[in-house]
């Protein structure tokens, strides 16, 4: 079974890089499970985003949002929750997640066979250089436990 | 028609907005708002290593980062009087192809061509016209697979290096592109014939033309400027003749000649310009398209483009079946104090760079003139010159017509932000 873990995020931009150190902690913690998946980092996937799920049959993304929760609120969002997401108009750096999933739904069909799982960290302040929050870097543990999880559930 | 306020341009690269002021039926204003803020690259090279240079200006844009290598090598070159060898000039070539290649790909069909087939997105382009998208996709793909077999990654490539390239890169990856490539090359030549089949709104400007021309060459790095009023300015006296001024509104400067005019850089200058020395694919599909030139529709810059990517992906295919690993892939570089200018041809137009540094080889001084800095005013010269038009069109159709407008320009706001004279006080107002 062809898993990716992919961590997204800018690491420059404060809570945003929540996804990228979240995946970084996993992989430190559970070498063993990172050794039989395919683990990338990407601070601006894009569109390439199609391409890292080429032959994939789960992928686990992990990356910040912005929303009305608390700072450091983990959720877990399935394939059918993702598809529900309205994407705004793109720019040429504006393909964000949801609308390049949505993208790939509508040209690549073999994508139907790839489950989709993102989990998102909520994220509090984006500034540039200003480091992870404290409590969504308190947040790191929980989401690299979710991470490993979601792997044995695929892996048993 | 009303006045139009767009507050975010949707489909350009970083962040603008427009606004044209009615008044009794009349266009009395027209503003291109950039209000990404600045990003004082030019300030923070200062005081660097010049080998640092190349990867740090590749940062400012992710569409085009092999342009700020390339100008930013050869005039980093130039200031240390060292010339490259033709294999590394050959494999600068090929790289540029590449970002050609993936630019022109998502300019045409992701962010212009949703305009002319009435959709509101690439999305819902991709919705009713599925294939197209795919096609586009994976010509796009092509181009960032070529940077990435040369520069190790497909965005923000590495490896080019003031004196060439940090090593060669391997011979087998590149030549496992070429199928993909002569594929690309079909789809570009069948995106030729359908650029020629889209509605362009009506529009006939009587430009100056400013590009890189090169009597043996397609003009990308090597060559003198080039204008359609006659001129030809060595990269040595680009800023004697193109002059950048600080406009209060704007957090971009905006280029005109010493003259005072308005210039215009990009795919339509380059092919105006230059269409004598495209590749024999790119001269037959330019013969088939039965185009008179010069093309002076904004708008059908998007099939001056098309062209383009007919000779990019030739180019391409030449310069890897001719490649081959020969000296050493860098020269090793005696640091000198002095200062250099270079120029190459993004792939939305011009871009030139001038460094000091000193004897240790660090930058004393940066100037950084990007193609969309040059292009702002002739934007809103050619939207004034729209404005009789659109002051008779409902509402919808006129700010989308403004706005498609913007578009076809393939604007980089991110990289036209970089003024410099920025007093304390704009500063607060830009950060609030």
């Amino acid at each position: 079974m062809n898993i990716l873990i992919l961590g997204i995020g800018q690491s420059l931009r404060g809570d945003d890089a929540a996804g990228l150190e979240a995946v970084q902690l996993w992989q430190a913690q559970h070498p063993d499970s990172a050794a039989q998946v395919q683990v990338e980092l990407s601070e601006l996937p894009g569109l390439a985003l199609l391409d890292l799920l080429e032959g994939m049959d789960a992928a686990i993304l992990v990356d910040a949002v912005q929303s009305s929760a608390s700072a450091g609120t983990v959720i877990c969002l399935g394939p059918d929750e993702l598809a529900s997401f309205t994407p705004d108009a793109g720019s040429a750096h504006g393909w964000g997640v949801a609308e390049t999933l949505q993208l790939g739904r509508l040209l690549v069909p073999s994508l139907a066979n790839c489950r989709v799982t993102l989990i998102g960290i909520a994220g509090g302040q984006f500034s540039m250089g200003a480091g992870l929050s404290p409590k969504v870097r308190a947040a790191l543990e929980k989401v690299a436990d979710m991470v490993e999880r979601e792997i044995q559930n695929y892996l048993k | 028609m009303k006045t139009i306020e767009v507050a975010a341009l949707a489909r350009v690269e970083g962040e603008g907005g427009l606004y044209i002021g009615v008044k009794d039926g009349q266009v009395v204003e027209i503003r291109l708002d950039i209000y990404e803020p600045p990003r004082f690259f030019e300030g923070f090279l200062v005081g660097r290593y010049l080998q640092e240079v190349p990867d740090i200006t590749a940062r400012i844009c992710g569409i085009c980062p092999v342009a700020y290598q390339m100008s930013s090598v050869t005039a980093l070159e130039k200031a240390l009087d060292v010339e490259v060898s033709p294999q590394v000039y050959a494999l600068r070539r090929l790289m540029y192809c590449g970002e050609y290649i993936e630019s022109h790909a998502l300019h045409i069909y992701l962010l212009q061509a949703p305009d002319l087939l009435g959709q509101p997105s690439a999305l819902d382009l991709a919705a009713i016209v599925p294939d197209v998208v795919k096609n586009a996709l994976r010509m796009k793909k092509i181009g960032n697979d070529v940077l990435k077999a040369i520069g190790g990654r497909s965005v923000h490539p590495v490896n080019a290096c003031v004196g060439g390239f940090y090593r060669w890169p391997d011979v087998a990856p590149l030549k496992a592109l070429l199928p993909e490539l002569e594929w690309g090359l079909e789809a570009a030549k069948e995106t030729v014939r359908w650029s020629l089949t889209l509605p362009y709104p009506d529009l006939e400007i009587d430009y100056e033309f400013v590009a890189i021309h090169h009597p043996e060459e397609y003009g990308v790095m090597h060559g003198d400027a080039w204008s359609s009023k006659g001129s030809k300015t060595s990269v040595a006296d680009y800023e004697m003749r193109y002059f950048e001024e600080h406009v209060q509104r704007s957090n971009a400067l905006h280029g005109h000649t010493s003259y005072g005019g308005t210039y215009l850089v990009g795919p339509l200058a380059r092919l105006n310009l230059n269409h004598a020395q495209l590749l024999p694919a790119a001269q037959k599909a330019l013969k088939e398209a039965k185009l008179k030139l010069p093309l002076k529709n904004p708008y059908k810059s998007l099939i001056a483009r098309a062209i383009e990517l007919v000779h990019f992906y030739e180019e391409a295919i030449q310069l890897i079946k001719t490649y081959q690993l020969d000296g050493p892939s860098h020269l090793a570089l005696k640091l000198k104090a002095g200062e250099g200018c270079g120029m190459s041809e993004a792939p939305r137009g011009l871009l030139y760079h001038r460094y000091k540094i000193d004897e240790q080889g660090m930058v004393k001084f940066a100037k950084i003139v990007p193609p969309t800095a040059q292009n702002l005013p002739r934007i809103e010269a050619d939207l004034f010159a729209l404005a009789p038009k659109l002051v008779k069109m409902e509402q919808d159709v006129a700010t989308l017509t403004a706005e498609h407008l913007v578009r076809a320009y393939d604007p980089c706001i991110s990289c036209a932000t970089h003024f410099l004279k920025l007093k304390i006080k704009e500063v607060v107002h830009v950060k609030a």
